[in-house]
């Protein structure tokens, strides 16, 4: 007898599946014009890039530990916490990743490092404050999630392109403003065709990327119900942050947008555009996927 | 974890590996002339429970697992929770080979009425020592790790434990990751 996965959700992986193909014959769509308009000029470009988005990768870890102003905790400083994301990780069958601190009132966590050896998981004082040692598990056993899907691999790859796209027309701009424009055979300038190219995949690959990041949040959930054997530990802790997070004033929250990809709850969750621009689901949503799992969880082994 | 794992998320945990706990009868040999460590009489099996809707089914098959493993072997068994949330089944016997043989029933039990995911560990004592000495056997890595406690905060001996390993490894199946040691100080044996 054999337990069947749960959350299986063959919807999730069809859409993923179909965003990171659009993903990519987008960035190749990109790549053929401007190679076929610039000649070689697009490839040491595109090599200073890599290199960069290589070392953001490679020092993911400690690049967010140190934006978010967290602070590596020992053992004895934390044992709690500790003895938590070690059970959890031993569950997950990952190492043990880094444990850390945010000494913040924001409750809030977020997990960050380019595979699990060089992992790192922080969470806030708000959030160990405000939860109960259960929904703090929830929390953790998430973020653990994106660690063991890998995420952060998923993110950069995702996002490469797109800012060579926003580099490009913003070198474009310039070129055109101060350089004048220089056409080839009669045709529109040069510049025009690389500004306009690189607008409209810099504005496609952001909607884009941002409906991968959703998808990957609630693969994390999904992860996470996995874990504890719990997704209404992790529902409850969802609603407690988000509440929390709404009645802090916006004034505190904005150093730690940048980091808003990898929060369990992004905080500044609020938006006028819609779910389109998000990176995280919409709570109403995210609780919907979990109390399914939470029904799959209960119906009889067969 | 596999390619698919990493680009749709994973949808199981791993499955355990019970089949290489028997090792730990026949360390117990070294254990116990090399390094004079006696097996105490208790032994415990731990994992998370799924808190579902249908708590009262998963409630009594646990119940069941532990009838079933009082029934066919004469050791005692019984359940506690700790703080984590994770369930301890505690195994009692005089015999050593007996406590190896129902721990190795319990978790195949558990595997089968589905729950094989949700095993974390086997947990085994023995004194002798200055501390107690455990070996641990993690169901996802289907290895076992030694744990030593000094009874300080959170403190463990760890050149007790490299030296154990040391020891044992051309015997027992032992985790090679020392990141993997999970350490369990609260385990009720």
């Amino acid at each position: 007898m054999k337990r069947q996965a749960f959350g299986r959700d063959r919807g999730l992986t069809l859409r993923i599946l179909a965003t990171g193909g659009l993903l990519g014959l987008l960035y190749v769509v990109f790549g053929v014009v401007l190679i076929s308009y610039l000649n070689v000029g697009i490839v040491p470009i595109i090599l200073i890039l890599g290199a960069l988005a290589f070392f953001q990768y490679y020092t993911s870890d400690k690049l967010a530990l140190k934006a978010s102003g967290a602070k590596i905790v020992s053992e004895q400083e934390a044992p709690e916490l500790h003895a938590m994301v070690e059970r959890l990780a031993a569950m997950a069958d990952l190492p043990k990743p880094k444990v850390a601190v945010i000494d913040s009132d924001v409750p809030n966590a977020f997990a960050t490092g380019r595979n699990p050896k060089n992992a790192a998981v922080a969470v806030t004082t708000g959030l160990w404050r405000r939860l109960e040692p259960r929904e703090v598990e929830g929390v953790l056993a998430h973020e653990l999630s994106h660690v063991v899907n890998r995420d952060v691999l998923i993110m950069t790859l995702a996002g490469f392109f797109a800012m060579v796209a926003g580099l490009l027309a913003r070198w474009a701009l310039y070129s055109g403003m101060f350089g004048g424009g220089r056409s080839r055979d009669n045709g529109p300038p040069v510049f025009l065709i690389v500004l306009a190219v690189s607008i409209v995949t810099y504005f496609l690959s952001y909607i884009l990327i941002r409906t991968i990041s959703r998808y990957r949040e609630y693969a994390a959930d999904r992860g996470a119900a996995l874990l504890t054997g719990a997704p209404e530990d992790l529902m409850s802790a969802l609603q407690k942050i988000s509440s929390g997070i709404a009645t802090i004033p916006q004034r505190d929250l904005r150093e730690v947008q940048a980091l808003n990809a990898f929060f369990i709850v992004p905080t500044n969750w609020k938006s006028s555009f819609g779910e389109l621009f998000l990176t995280h689901p919409p709570m109403e949503k995210r609780l919907a996927a979990l109390a399914e799992i939470a029904r799959e969880m209960g119906r009889p082994v067969h | 974890m596999g390619l698919t794992d990493v680009l749709f998320g994973r949808k199981k945990l791993k499955e355990a590996k019970g089949e290489r706990l028997f090792a730990i009868s026949t360390a117990r040999v070294t254990l116990e002339v090399e390094l004079g460590l006696k097996p105490a009489r208790r032994a415990a099996v731990v994992f998370k429970p799924l808190s579902s809707g249908d708590f009262v089914r998963v409630e009594n098959e646990t119940q069941e697992l532990l009838d079933v493993a009082a029934r066919e072997t004469m050791s005692k068994v019984s359940r506690t929770e700790d703080e984590f949330g994770f369930n301890w089944i505690v195994i009692e016997d005089d015999d050593f080979e007996d406590l190896v043989a129902t721990v190795h029933l319990v978790a195949s039990e558990l595997q089968a009425r589905g729950f094989g995911q949700q095993l974390l560990a086997a947990v085994f004592r023995f004194d002798g020592a200055e501390h107690p000495v455990y070996f641990i056997y993690g169901f996802k890595r289907g290895a076992f790790w030694p744990f030593v406690p000094t009874g300080e905060e959170k403190g463990r001996d760890n050149a007790k434990e490299l030296e154990l390993k040391a020891k044992l490894e051309h015997e027992l199946p032992i985790e090679q990751d020392l990141t993997r040691w999970l350490a369990l100080f609260d385990a009720p044996v």
